[in-house]
Formats: C-alpha cells, structure tokens, sequence
C-alpha cells in the first residue's frame, strides 16, 4: 500500500440530484438502473471513512463500496 | 457554561397533540417491555424516528418515573460538557437543583468523580430512575466509550438507561448481556407499518385511498424521516394522488425528493430562512432575522415547530431552536447549492452575534468556515485561556486544529493558545517554546493588542516557572504583571481579571514555598477575591487551598481553621478529592501532626495523598512526604521517616529552585540518621553541606542531634548556641523549640539538670499558643516533662496532651469504672478542659451559656471524684473518656 490516491466506486440506493450531489465534489456519478455509482480518487482511508459518514449523516442507502485497482500497475509485493 | 437547553425540561406540557405524530401503540409497548431491562440501546440509522419515539414514550413514563432527557450537542468534544449537562438534567428530574448550586466547570476534569455523582444523584431518589440520552453517537472526545459504558453498567437499584444512536457503539456491554438486562431496538422495529403509514396520513388530515397509501408505504420503506416529509408536502396538496404517483416513479432518493418538494411549497420567506440559518448549530429568532436580513424568524419558527417540520425548540420558552441533523445537513447542501455567494457572509454575520452574546467557541467556528483566519485566531486567542478555565480544552484543541498551517505566521496569538494548551496538559518544554515563539511576535503586533500580549506572557510564563519551581523566575514576572493597568477595552479587561487571578494563585503559591508567607497570604487572598468577583471558584478554592501553609505564619490553629474553610468550600462543589484541594488537605495534615493528633493528621494525610497526581506539583508532593515522614519519626518510625524524607529529597529534585522546606528535609535527615545510630552517615552528610548553609538554624540542630548521638553533650550545647542566641537564621520559631529540647536534652547528659529544667520550660513557653507536640516526640526531650515541677493550669494541658499523645499508641491501660456514667453533653465539656480555655470560652465554642458550662463542670467533677480541672483531666485520661483527639472548632463537610 503505497500513499498514491485511490479508486473507488461507491455504489447508493436511489438517483442522487444536484443537492445531494454537492456533498460528493470529488466524485463523478453514474446512474445504473434505480442506483447511483459514484466513482472518485481520495487520498487514503480516512477521507473514504469521512465519505462514508456523509452517506450515513444524508441517511443514503449503502450497496456496496469497492476499492478499483488499476489494471496496468502490478503491485510487486501484493499478495 | 453547560448547555441546558440540551436537556429537556422534563415537564413539556403532556399530550400536546403534534399533526403528523400518532401514537405508535406497538412501538411504544416494545420499548415499555425493553424498558424493563437496565439498558436499552436503540439502535437505527438518521430519520429512523428514534428521537420522536424516545420523546413520546418519556412523555408517557413521566407520569411513574423520574425521566433526566439529554441530546448529545453535535460532534461534542468537551467530556465535561457532556456529564455537566447531564448531571443537570438528573438534578433537574431528581429535584436537587432546588436550592443548590449546579456544580460549576474546573478546568481539569476527573471524569471517575463525575460518573460517580451522576450515579449518586440518580440513585438519591430511591425511585424509579430513567436516564434518556439520545443521539449518543456524537459524542467526540477520548474516553467517551469507557466514561459511557462505567455509566451504563454501575445504574444504581430502580435506574434504567435508554440511549439512542445513529451507529452501533463499542460500549463493552457483554455483562449486562449475559444478565439479560441489555435490551435493543433496531432499525426494523423503528419502519412503520402500512397500518401505521395509513395512521400518520390520516392524522395530518390527508384523505387517501388505501392502495395510494401503500404505495407511499412501499416507497419509503417505513421510513420515519420519508414519510414525515411526505405528510409536510401531502397535507396541503391539491392532488395527492398524482404527488404520491410521481414519487413512486421517480428513482431519486426519498430524502432529497421530499426535501425538495417540501421546501419548494414553502413561501420564499421560508425558504430563505430555512437554507441561510441551516449552517448554524442552533438558531433563535434573532439570528435569523439577521441572517435573512428581515424581521418575521420568531413567528416561522415556532410555525415551523408546530408543523412538526423537523423543527424542535430547546427550552420551555421556545426562543433556541435546532433542527433535525439531516435536514439541516441537506438544506446547506441546498444553501451550497444555490447561494454559494452568501456563504462566507452569512458566517461572518453569524460569528459577529456569536462573538458578541459569550459563545466565542462556535464564533471562531464559524470564522474558520468563512476562512476569516486572521480574525478566527485573534478570537481564539483572546478566549482561549477563558475556555480552558471553563473545562473546554478539548474544544481549543480542536479549534486550533483545525487552523492551516500556514496561519501561525498571521495569527502569532495562536502561539500562546498552544502554550496555553500545553500548560493544561503540563507539558512544560512544548509551552516554553511556544511561549518564546509568541514574545518574539510581540513587536509586529498592532499597538492595540500590545498590552494584552504581554499580560498574556507574562502570567502564562508565570505559570510555567511556578510549575517548573522556579521560584525566582516568577517573582521577577511578578512585578511586572500586577501593576495595575489603565485604559483597558472591555475585552482586556476580562482577559486580564482570568489573568489576574491566575497571576496572584501562581505567585502565591511561589512565595509559600519560598516562605516569604505575609506576601504569600496577602497575594493569594486578592486572588481568591479577584476569583470570586469573576465568578470563577475553581480559581478561589485554589489560592484559599493554599492560603492554609501560609497561615502558619501567624498559629497552626489559624492554619487550620483556613484549611477546613477551603475544604468546605471545595466540597460544596464536590471538589473534597480534586487536586486542587490538595494544598489544604496537606496543610490540615500537616498543622494537626505539628499539634499532636497523629491520627486525625494521618486521616487528611491519606487525603491528601489520594487528592494529589502522581505527576503533580512537585511542591505539594514534597510536603506530603514531608508531613508523613513527621508523623513516622513522632510514632517512633524513625525508618520509615527516612524513606519519606527520601522521597521528599526526590520532589526537590524534581523543582528548579529551592523550596524552602528542603533545609528542614536535609537537617531531620541528618538527625533521623542520628537518632538511628547511622553516624557516620549524619556526619558524612553535614560535611557534605556548604558553610554559608551550615550556618542556618536548622542544620545547627541537626549537627547537635548528631554530638548527642556521638555522646558529646558539651559539642551538642556549642552547635546550638547560635540558634539559642538568635545570631543563626531560623526559618520558623519551631526550630528555636527544637533547639531548647535538645539543649534540654544535652544538659541532661551532663548532669545539668536545672539547666536542662529551664531549657524545657523555655520549649514549653514557645510551644504553647500553638499547642505544639512534635517537637517533643521527634526529640525524644519529652522524657524530661516528667522531672518538671507542676505546672500552671495551662501548661499542665499541654504537658498532659504531649504525654498523650505520645503514649496514644502503647498499650491500653487497666481503667477503674466509674460509678455514673458521663453524659454526652458532659463529655463534650470534658474534652475542652485539657486545653487553656476559660468557662466562658468553652461556652461560645459549644454554643450554650456560660452556666451551662459550669453546671456540667460541677457535674464531671462529681463524677469523675476530682476537686479541680488537673485532676478531672488525669482521671479523663485514666478512664480514656478523653480520645486523643482535641476538640474540632469547626466542623468539615466532607465530600460525597
């Protein structure tokens, strides 16, 4: 684990709008059927646990949350 | 200053019909089954209706229960805060807040004390207790998991605890688990029903076909927040079908839609005031007028409150409000959203009130929010110290932190708002740089905060050199410091009062401990004056708890009288434990030993050592060990008083000036070394001392101790010369005592006994206003009381109280019965013969007349066969009617 910034896709219950979409500057959202991707960099896992409580402070639905490792980068010493 | 508008008052007028909540029958008996256990932890995401659910069933339980209702203020981070205001809201249940003071903030914080009092004032009541903490989640400081789970698993018999949270909670409760006393409701329980859904619409008056409101049910999923939302926009809807269609088909998610729509029907007046006041924590109508730059908040708050929009008011007086979390959280998304412009105004407008009406933490709060950092640090700065002083350094902390690094060059007061935060957690060489780090500033300061900078630096350095002992340090700052200033805003004058006070506590205590103790008593009753003017009485228990050593300059008894003033004072506020009682507990201990009650002496002595940190002042510490290794060496422990004396050397070496005691520290040593047959030692240890010190009275008679011990009484009577004849210093006239026993002693070694009887009467002569024992014990001279020829009255008393006293431990003797007891009041006369007081005397200190006195006098004397006050003394004594005690002339309150 290096201190490069991060990929993750966070994905939430519902559409979100231009209101809700102002809590998540970093993020680009997608709408996939009745739910919501958001895709962003964020520098470590303390910026992805304050993402977290703002889902949980909006009262948002949470499916799932996944870290995307880049394809072209092999991380030698990963298990 | 605790927050009380998170506490409910516990009296909101019952079954006030709000629209839009119905009574959740099943819910609420869920809760009253769950209730039954010892804790229940509810347990569900924001909007749930916890809240809701937590108020209507307190409302109902209020009727057999004692219910304290507490909201943790969001992202709390001040623990003292937190158990203040909830103490207040168990005083307030419990009715102990008529009549007495609410227990006042101290800048340093025994969270284990607190706990306790909460748990004793729940369970005064002997009735049923329920303890309602809601919002338990934002509880942000160290320790708040362990403080919490000490609360919830020591509940007094009769007491119960709901909390409610938004997550689930690391609280270690696994024993009231497996006792079956931990309830839970979770999010599942909390959804409502479709019957319930149905319920809510018809009680808002919403006219709806049934399958329109399921689809509405499904929709929202039970959601409270949802469907409270949706009531706010339904009720007064021209088509609340076709609303309820379009929401079902709409993928947005529930709460942005419903906010939404429920905004968008709100006049525009409302609209404004809801999206502008949505970034403060708590809105009255005067803020918001000025926030919205109009004149109507008062009426659409308390409108807004009666819609049941997720607008709550704190107090009976409905004048603060808060609103829902997650409402506000999304109307500033809104605000964000479309006046991103206003914003930083609209903080700044805020900060300005803020600043204005005493709430300079959530003013600098909002300074940083506009990203004013010049301004939000000079505030800070100017507050910090006032903050700390009101037990709310967690939020400083946190303030300062949240400065970008970047600012220290602007804002060069935030140096001193560190060294204020280091000198809270005593980290001593982190405060001596930032204080240099803050002077070096002082130049490129503007001319109109010049002076407050530098009364800042100088108490604060004060400070610093009075905890590091470095007693000439603090009186060089002194001087400076307490020139009376002129010409002063209202703003320096109320730092300078927190600073003033601070200022005389610190140089008080120095001069204590440099014995200058007239300026000492002078400098710290100003302080405790200036602290009571400013309302400030962790402050004045401090310089009165100290004010006890100083005393002694004048008699141990008034010493003791002004340490059981300040104990009483501190536990009056349940400070009886704190640390900063400890001056005074030790003091007490000390006065007590010096006079002869070993025992009560060994009482406060305890005390003291419980009430002071193990990284305490080291000025405290080392009178403690002092005191104790006093009371050893009088009991004949003369072992255990060189391991305290030890410890006592250590304490010192720990201060980087001399404290004045350390001479008398140095000097006993050397004669328990003596006394011990350790000679060698004594002697190695005297040669050891430089000759400008060995001139002092103190080591004059410890150098005696050892001639004595070496069996030279004439060398012994020439080392004490000069403290007989006044020519060597002394620190205090109980070195001159000592003096006389040894002389006493050397005389009788040579066969001198009239000399050795006019040395002991020369000791008795000093030692008797104070009443003094331990020299006699710590000597040995008092051996020689019995060759003395009878004495006056008074000199017999104290004779007898030495002897007492000193014999209090060895074995009981056989005690002839009396043929008639005494009475109580009898006894109570009884005790006060030993001592010098007249009839008269007696009678004020026991509150009857004087003939009262001599009625009960002629009676003890019957009793007890005597014909005189001697000899009813000695059969007192004989009988053991008389405990070692000498009668209190004041009784403590003790703490909790």
């Amino acid at each position: 684990m290096g201190d490069d910034p991060v990929l993750y896709q966070i994905r939430v219950s519902g559409h979100l709008g231009p209101t809700l979409l102002t809590a998540f500057p970093v993020f680009v959202p997608q709408q996939q059927g009745a739910e919501t991707v958001l895709t962003g960099l964020l520098p470590d896992a303390a910026a992805l646990y304050g993402v977290l409580a703002k889902i949980e402070a909006l009262g948002l639905d949470l499916l799932e949350v996944r870290k995307v490792r880049p394809r072209h980068q092999q991380d030698p010493r990963s298990t | 200053m605790i927050d009380t508008s998170d506490a409910m008052s516990a009296s909101r007028t019952p079954g006030t019909a709000r629209p839009g909540l119905i009574d959740r029958h099943d819910l609420l008996a869920a809760l009253d089954r769950a209730a039954e256990r010892k804790v229940t932890v509810i347990s569900a995401p924001a909007g749930s209706g916890k809240t809701s659910l937590l108020r209507t069933w307190a409302e109902r339980a209020g009727q057999d229960h004692r219910i304290a209702f507490m909201s943790v203020r969001p992202g709390q981070q001040d623990a003292q805060m937190f158990w203040l205001t909830l103490l207040a809201a168990v005083r307030s249940a419990s009715g102990a807040d008529q009549g007495t003071e609410p227990p006042p903030a101290t800048p340093g914080f025994n969270a284990r004390a607190m706990v306790d009092k909460v748990l004793s004032e729940v369970g005064a009541t002997g009735e049923p207790f329920v303890l309602i903490i809601d919002d338990l989640h934002e509880l942000a400081f160290p320790e708040a998991t362990e403080q919490l789970t000490e609360l919830l698993t020591d509940l007094p018999p009769q007491a119960h605890a709901i909390v409610g949270t938004r997550r689930d909670l690391p609280l270690r409760l696994h024993q009231l688990r497996l006792a079956g006393e931990l309830a839970e409701i979770r999010a599942g329980q909390l959804r409502f029903s479709e019957d319930e859904t149905r319920e809510l619409l018809a009680s808002a008056g919403i006219a709806l076909p049934g399958h329109v409101a399921a689809l509405l049910h499904q929709r929202t999923e039970g959601w409270a927040a949802g469907l409270r939302l949706a009531a706010l926009s339904l009720a007064a809807h021209p088509d609340p079908e076709r609303f309820i269609a379009e929401f079902s088909g709409s993928d947005r998610t529930v709460a942005e839609y419903l906010m939404a729509e429920m905004l968008e029907r709100q006049p525009p007046e409302v609209q404004g005031l809801l999206l502008r006041t949505s970034l403060l924590d708590r809105v009255n109508s005067e803020l918001a007028d000025l926030l919205t730059d109009g004149t109507g908040s008062e009426r659409i708050l308390l409108d807004l409150e009666d819609a049941n929009a997720f607008v709550v008011s704190l107090d009976p007086g409905r004048t603060w409000f808060r609103y829902h979390r997650m409402f506000s959280d999304l109307l500033r998304l809104e605000l964000r959203r479309t006046l991103p412009g206003d914003i930083p105004e609209l903080h700044r407008l805020a900060a300005h009130w803020l600043a204005e009406h005493g709430q300079a933490a959530d003013a600098i709060g909002h300074l940083q929010a506009a990203g004013d950092w010049a301004e939000a640090g000079r505030l800070l700065t100017d507050h910090a110290l006032s903050l700390t002083l009101d037990g709310r350094a967690g939020t400083v902390a946190v303030l300062l932190r949240s400065f970008p690094a970047a600012a220290g060059k602007d804002s060069p007061g935030l140096a001193l708002v560190h060294a204020i935060a280091d000198l809270d957690q005593v980290r001593l060489d982190q405060a001596d740089a930032h204080l240099q780090v803050a002077s070096s500033y002082a130049a490129t300061t503007p001319p109109g905060r010049q002076h407050r900078l530098r009364i800042a630096l100088a108490s604060l350095g004060l400070m610093l050199m009075r905890l590091r002992g470095n007693f000439e340090g603090v009186f060089e700052q002194a001087g400076a410091l307490l020139a009376p200033a002129t010409g002063q805003s209202s703003a320096d004058v109320a730092l300078g009062s927190d600073l003033r006070a601070v200022a005389l506590l610190n140089l008080g205590v120095t001069e204590a401990w440099s014995l200058r103790l007239a300026d000492s008593e002078r400098h710290l009753l100003e302080g405790a004056a200036v602290a009571r003017r400013i309302g400030r009485p962790y402050l004045e228990v401090a310089c009165l708890a100290h004010l006890g050593f100083a005393s002694t300059i004048h008699s141990f008894a008034l010493a003791r009288q002004r340490c059981e003033e300040a104990i009483a004072l501190a536990a009056r506020y349940g400070w009886g434990a704190d640390p900063v009682t400890a001056p005074a507990l030790a003091a007490l201990a000390n006065a007590l030993i010096w006079t002869g009650q070993f025992d009560r002496g060994e009482h406060w002595l305890d005390r003291a050592r419980r009430a002071t940190r193990a990284d305490g002042e080291p000025g405290i510490r080392l009178l403690v060990c002092l005191t104790s290794a006093l009371l050893q060496a009088a009991r004949g422990d003369h072992h255990q008083a060189l391991e305290e004396f030890a410890a006592a050397r250590q304490m010192q070496a720990l201060m980087v000036g001399e404290h004045a005691l350390t001479s008398r520290v140095t000097a006993w040593t050397m004669a328990t070394h003596a006394r011990l047959g350790m000679v060698n030692q004594a002697r190695a240890a005297l040669a050891a001392i430089e000759d400008r010190q060995a001139a002092v009275g103190e080591i004059r008679n410890a150098a005696a101790a050892i001639r004595l011990a070496e069996q030279d009484p004439a060398a012994a009577r020439r080392e004490l010369q000069p403290v007989l004849d006044g020519t060597a210093p002394v620190h205090s006239y109980l070195t001159r005592v000592e003096a006389h026993l040894l002389d006493a002693l050397a005389c009788r070694d040579l066969g001198d006994e009239r000399t050795s009887r006019e040395a002991m009467e020369r000791a008795l002569s000093l030692a008797e206003a104070d009443r003094l024992v331990l020299p006699f014990a710590m000597t040995g001279a008092w051996e020689l009381l019995g060759a003395l020829p009878s004495q006056g009255t008074s000199r017999a008393a104290l004779v007898a109280d030495i002897l007492d006293a000193i014999r209090g431990n060895a074995t009981a003797r056989p005690a002839r019965g009396l043929a008639e007891e005494l009475s109580a009041s009898e006894l109570r006369v009884l005790r006060y013969l030993p001592t010098n007081l007249t009839r008269p005397e007696i009678a004020a200190e026991l509150s009857v007349s004087a003939n009262t006195v001599s009625t009960h006098i002629r009676r003890i004397y019957a009793k007890l066969g005597a014909a005189d006050r001697s000899s009813a003394v000695q059969r007192g004594r004989e009988l053991r009617l008389l405990s070692a005690v000498a009668p209190e002339r004041r009784t403590i309150t003790e703490s909790r």
